[in-house]
């Protein structure tokens, strides 16, 4: 597309904070890992139509990314894209998809009711807030729905944080979850550099921490315990 | 039939029904106990008709302390509708079900009961709905409490 | 008088235990909420023996955001950016539906202008959700180029509507009173390029799809609902007409500009899932003849008759609307208490909650593959069940 022209791998880039992309091979498996993420279709609602449907089909095309192969069984997929509203009884469901997810993944929450609770925040009873409550979140892309060149500049983002992300030495640690809103009347070459800026900024977080997140955790254990019978 | 000769069909039928005041359409009221009798009724009767439920929902009248069970029914034969409305006390919510008659009705009492507490007398399979089985409380009465609720600042 | 409430575990159970319905053959295999043909997240738990169905259980909920209760702290204009979130594939006649009633329930006229480019936008809106519904039967089945084909023209109707609304999905344009934007200078082109490019189409998708041995293998005489079950179960839509019940309200209380333009209600014979098939392809047609009786006379006058800020009061009472949206009869039952303007209690009657209990009835001695047909020729979409 000629909007964010990556780099090719072999470029050691010294980021600040003292890490530095040791070899050229953690750079060529972060640049393979970011062009084929393979999408876990997780669609509630409207956002499905979308993000997954209509990214997927022939106008804007998926594929492209290398993301078309949208997986339906979590232990095949690298990303899950959140596309649609969370309620108190699917949350459960959401988190044991997570976590059947292997590692790297990485999960992009699209449209306001994944990322806050949207147009049902106030005065509805079923509704989880926000998908961070359940799952860590990489980039949150807004909208309701957003457009598909909007997620494909979320997806871009991914891809880019991705490849500045993790290596052999220490797996796991990645970036600080991203707001992938596009300004209006900016051009891309205003803000590569901003990005650039915000990625290569010394905040990464410890997955370790954020990925086991207690209080989901638990209440999927005693779900699991409850729902599924034992043989 | 049109609408007020309707109503005053269905009220002719000595069901206990009487006219249902303020509705943008033809309405009776009948009194609870008397439910299963009154649909049957209107279900079996030749000139009334009413094939279809199209829809079974409830009021709650916080103040007057009462559910209003309302069944909209329309009659694919003739081409009419009536409302029919039934009052429970919120205390004891217990009606007859019509499940027998109408097969949405099933699904529709299981709804009511979900989001009201309305109890079904006879219903084959009376489960909550959309909602967890563990849940508790019914959201939508008005004097429902959630603390994980978010209420609209004013 | 004996209530006996049960929960789901009481039903579902291993075939060991001493209170299970089901013999030693059989089992309970989850159709879970995450799915390929989900068509949203609905949950199916299938009774099986062998690869037979004895049963399917529905269990919804799973996107139940409790709208009827939030309905209830706002007012009528913002209730229709609500509607727009449950059936979003009708989502402006959704919108039509609530502000039809709050018109008529607080007294507010509209022009023949307004109402000739609400039923434009309603149908428009038809041959996109019908065009979605093509493609994603014939992913679901297995053909995965309808899907691409379908999008290809659904693109196409968005972009008209984007022109003009601003939004691809989810609208929130047809208001009580009128609409939000006038149509842009040049929607009427569009549309008219978009008839002439769109008939061949659906004739390319008959031959791509229809005359396919397999599909017809698949979806000729599997699941078929009878007429008197259909109208016991509330079913409504192109799943009653196909059971050769002619029940469609834009025939029957004409509204809009329905009594005035000239369209077939398209009814089915047997009622399997070829008839729905079919009942809907033809209905394309029947909407493309629709808009191409309306497109080229659009009379002239505003495009809103109340302000936006007014507040609008209903008097105390109950009131019910409804009409046809793609997928059958959605009413809105509104009770008002006359203090505010806000409702007392408003009630969705969503087509695709009776469409969906239907499968428990139509299911039962078949195999899992035409589970699968059979809940495409349904064409459910779940928010709309759940609310």
């Amino acid at each position: 597309m000629g909007l964010m022209t990556d780099r090719l791998p072999g470029l050691v880039e010294r980021i600040p904070g003292g890490q530095i992309l040791v070899t050229s091979i953690d750079a060529v498996l972060n640049w393979s890992r970011s062009n084929s993420l393979w999408p876990l279709a997780f669609g509630t609602k409207c956002c499905a139509i979308e993000m997954l449907m209509a990214t997927g089909a022939a106008h804007q095309d998926l594929s492209r990314f290398g993301a078309e192969v949208a997986r339906q069984s979590p232990r095949q997929a690298d990303m899950m894209v959140v596309a649609g509203a969370i309620v108190k009884k699917m949350a459960p469901r959401m988190r044991m998809l997570y976590e059947q997810m292997a590692e790297p993944r990485y999960v992009i929450a699209t449209g306001s009711c994944a990322i806050s609770g949207g147009p049902f925040m106030y005065n509805s009873y079923s509704i989880v807030r926000g998908v961070d409550e359940v799952v860590p979140v990489d980039v949150y892309v807004p909208g309701c729905p957003p457009r598909p060149e909007a997620f494909f500049w979320g997806l871009m983002m991914l891809q880019k944080m991705i490849k500045q992300g993790e290596s052999i030495a220490r797996p796991g640690l990645r970036r600080k979850p991203v707001l992938a809103a596009l300004p209006q009347g900016i051009a891309m070459e205003d803000i590569r550099e901003e990005i650039r800026g915000l990625l290569e900024a010394d905040n990464v977080i410890d997955v370790e921490k954020e990925a086991h997140n207690k209080v989901w955790a638990d209440k999927v254990k005693v779900w699991m315990a409850k729902h599924l019978y034992k043989p | 039939m049109d609408g007020e000769a309707l109503v005053q069909a269905v009220i002719g039928l000595g069901l206990g029904a009487e006219k249902r005041e303020k509705a943008d359409r033809p309405a009776v009221r009948v009194p609870a106990d008397k439910l299963a009798t009154a649909m049957k009724r209107l279900r079996e009767d030749e000139a009334l008709a009413f094939d279809m439920l199209l829809d079974h929902t409830a009021i709650d009248w916080l103040a007057a302390g009462t559910f209003e069970l309302v069944y909209n029914l329309y009659s694919t034969v003739h081409g009419h509708y009536l409302m029919v409305a039934a009052t429970v006390p919120r205390a004891r919510p217990v009606v007859p079900t019509v499940s027998g008659l109408w097969d949405a009705a099933h699904w529709q009492e299981r709804e009511v009961f979900d989001l009201f507490g309305v109890e079904y007398d006879g219903h084959p399979d009376l489960r909550r709905l959309f909602l967890e089985d563990d849940w508790q409380g019914f959201p939508l009465r008005k004097d429902y409490t959630d603390e994980d609720m978010l209420r609209l600042p004013k | 008088m004996s209530v006996q409430i049960k929960t789901l575990n009481d039903i579902v159970c291993p075939p060991d235990e001493a209170r299970s319905p089901l013999s030693t053959q059989e089992y309970f295999v989850n159709m879970g909420p995450q799915h390929p043909i989900a068509h949203g997240s609905l949950r199916l738990v299938l009774r099986l023996d062998g690869e037979t169905v004895r049963a399917v259980i529905p269990v919804p909920g799973f996107v139940h955001r409790g709208l009827e209760k939030m309905a209830e702290s706002l007012n009528p204009r913002q209730i229709i950016h609500l509607t727009d979130r449950m059936d979003y594939l009708s989502a402006l006649m959704n919108n039509w539906a609530v502000s039809r009633l709050v018109e008529r329930a607080a007294g507010i006229a509209t022009n023949d202008r307004i109402e000739t480019i609400r039923t434009l936008m309603a149908e428009l809106q038809r041959l996109q959700s019908h065009v979605l519904w093509w493609g994603v039967l014939g992913m679901d089945l297995g053909a995965f180029t309808a899907f691409l084909y379908g999008f290809r023209e659904r693109e196409i109707i968005s972009r008209i509507f984007e022109d003009t609304i601003g939004a691809r999905l989810t609208m929130n344009y047809i208001q009580p009173g009128g609409l939000m934007f006038d149509i842009h200078p040049d929607f009427v082109k569009k549309v008219k390029a978009l008839l002439a490019y769109l008939r061949p189409i659906i004739e390319e998708y008959e031959t791509l799809l229809s005359g396919n041995v397999i599909l017809q293998e698949r979806l000729r005489n599997v699941g078929i609902l009878a007429p008197e079950k259909a109208v016991s179960l509330g079913c409504t839509g192109p799943v009653l007409r196909a059971s050769g019940v002619p029940y469609d309200l834009r025939k029957l209380e004409p509204y809009g500009m329905y009594g005035k333009v000239e369209f077939d209600v398209v009814v089915g014979t047997v009622g399997d899932c070829w008839d729905r098939y079919y009942v809907r392809m033809e209905e394309m047609r029947q909407s493309m003849r629709i808009v191409e009786q309306l497109i080229d006379s659009i009379p002239e006058g505003p495009h809103m008759t109340t302000k936006f800020a007014a507040r609008i009061k209903i008097p105390e009472g109950t009131y019910y609307g409804h009409l046809e949206t793609a997928r059958g009869v959605l009413g809105i039952f509104l009770v008002s208490d006359g203090k505010s303007d806000l409702p007392y209690r408003i009630h969705f009657r969503s087509p695709n909650f009776n469409n969906l209990w239907a499968i428990t009835a139509i299911a039962p001695g078949w195999r899992i593959a035409d589970i699968i047909a059979i809940q495409s020729s349904l064409d459910l979409v779940i928010p709309d069940i759940d609310r």
